[in-house]
């Protein structure tokens, strides 16, 4: 039990570490039969917990991309076809329903372009600026 | 002699002070002057403009909803500066506006005792000067002071419980200092005045124009490149004077309970995030004040003209 314990420690580590070193890529990383759904849905809690650090969580019709996470999750562990996850304020369920391994590869996306866009922004924030880089 | 070198000394000292304190608002001004020049550009000629501002616009909205030939000030009332059917039901709920009862309500509060025998007053003396004070860098503490962590601040420093942020009695007393500030004619003053608020402003700006959310939208999306464009069947306000009339009454927000109709700016901004497809900053965390900071300066030298009331 204990080996199985230090071996999930250490395959989460591991791919926290992957994951924070190598280039985003969100048809990639995110695609469900390549990958498999359990690391699809990894990868996104990965990186929407540091796109929560930077306040750049997604959120959609009520939905917080890491509420639609642990969604994903129960599915996979009672085998959910589909998921519902709760309403942003935490007391009820969202009127979102969506087919399990679509709801994982959303998750994901929403978790890598969060982050992506926002370094992104970084380089092209200027060019919506009147009397910067917009010109009319 | 020594009084002559002492006199140059301190006038030298206060020039150099000065330009400094021009200096840290110099990219600020520049943003605004371009901003101003930008939306009078915009609605000068709409139909004219057309091919520039206005190209998804069909030739009715153009030649019988957008205004034309408005200037910096026209734009204080949001939307309903340039859209001729907005201004029509505006005018006629100004008559009677809903946010009367609660600028009443948020002068009894003022005026209300704390169980240790204080009340808003000894914190905001001048309830005109406090509308018109907010958002203000701190210079001691280097952060935004918005008017709601104000109020929260001095309850808290009175022994008293926070309030919410977004509406409720909050709303109801800022509705109160905006009155006041409005019936003072007093105009939106936000300072700049050290390389730190000079930062947070910069914070702010960068906030507003950076694209977010599962839309991938930015703030000028909207209320710039978007200003005077229609999203189904709502024109989209302006930045130009969008903070100068809050707190607002949304019917939207007051269709179920009339004393939640009243919204902070926070309760807005927060809004428009999330309709972006983001998990909005909290009311009263760094990036909420900087952004609204930023907005705030965008508006420098146009009147208050809160509270008022919007869909």
């Amino acid at each position: 039990m204990k080996k199985l314990i230090n071996l999930t420690i250490a395959a989460t580590a591991a791919l926290a570490l992957t994951t924070s070193l190598h280039a985003m890529d969100e048809k990639k990383d995110c695609d469900v039969k390549a990958n498999g759904i359990t690391k699809v849905i990894a990868t996104a809690n990965v990186y929407n917990e540091q796109a929560k650090k930077k306040g750049l969580e997604f959120r959609r019709l009520n939905v917080n991309n890491s509420d639609l996470i642990i969604a994903v999750e129960e599915a996979i562990k009672t085998g959910a076809k589909e998921v519902n996850p709760m309403h942003f304020k935490g007391k009820k369920k969202s009127k979102t329903k969506l087919e399990t391994t679509y709801a994982a590869e959303r998750a994901c996306r929403f978790a890598i372009a969060a982050l992506t866009q926002a370094k992104e922004a970084k380089t092209t924030w200027r060019l919506a600026v009147p009397g910067d880089g917009y010109k009319y | 002699m020594l009084l002559k070198i002492a006199k140059t000394t301190a006038l030298i000292a206060l020039t150099v002070s000065a330009l400094n304190a021009a200096d840290f608002n110099a990219q600020a001004e520049k943003d605004r002057i371009a901003l101003v020049k930008y939306f009078e550009a915009k609605f000068e000629d709409p139909l004219k403009n057309r091919n520039t501002f206005f190209p998804y616009s069909t030739d009715d909205e153009l030649k019988n909803n957008i205004m034309g030939g408005l200037k910096k000030d026209d734009f204080s009332i949001g939307n309903y500066a340039y859209s001729k059917n907005g201004r029509a039901s505006y005018d006629e709920i100004k008559e009677f506006p809903p946010t009367e009862e609660w600028i009443e309500v948020g002068e009894e509060l003022y005026n209300k005792k704390f169980a240790n025998g204080n009340s808003f007053a000894n914190c905001f003396a001048n309830p005109a000067e406090t509308g018109a004070a907010y958002p203000m860098f701190d210079e001691k503490r280097k952060e935004v002071i918005t008017l709601t962590v104000a109020i929260n601040e001095c309850l808290t420093n009175n022994g008293e419980k926070k309030w919410g942020t977004s509406k409720g009695k909050m709303a109801h007393l800022q509705s109160y200092f905006a009155a006041s500030a409005t019936e003072e004619e007093k105009v939106i003053d936000v300072k700049i005045e050290s390389p730190e608020a000079a930062v947070a402003y910069e914070d702010g700006k960068e906030y507003y124009y950076s694209q977010k959310g599962y839309l991938k939208l930015n703030c000028a999306n909207c209320h710039v490149q978007g200003a005077g464009q229609r999203v189904r069947n709502e024109s989209l306000s302006q930045l130009l004077g969008q903070t100068s009339h809050f707190p607002v009454y949304r019917l939207k927000w007051g269709a179920k309970k009339t004393e939640n109709g009243l919204g902070t700016l926070e309760r807005r901004m927060s809004g428009c995030i999330k309709d972006q497809g983001q998990v909005p900053p909290s009311n009263t965390s760094k990036e909420m004040r900087n952004l609204l900071f930023f907005m705030a300066y965008m508006n420098n030298g146009m009147k208050f003209d809160g509270p008022d009331f919007r869909k």
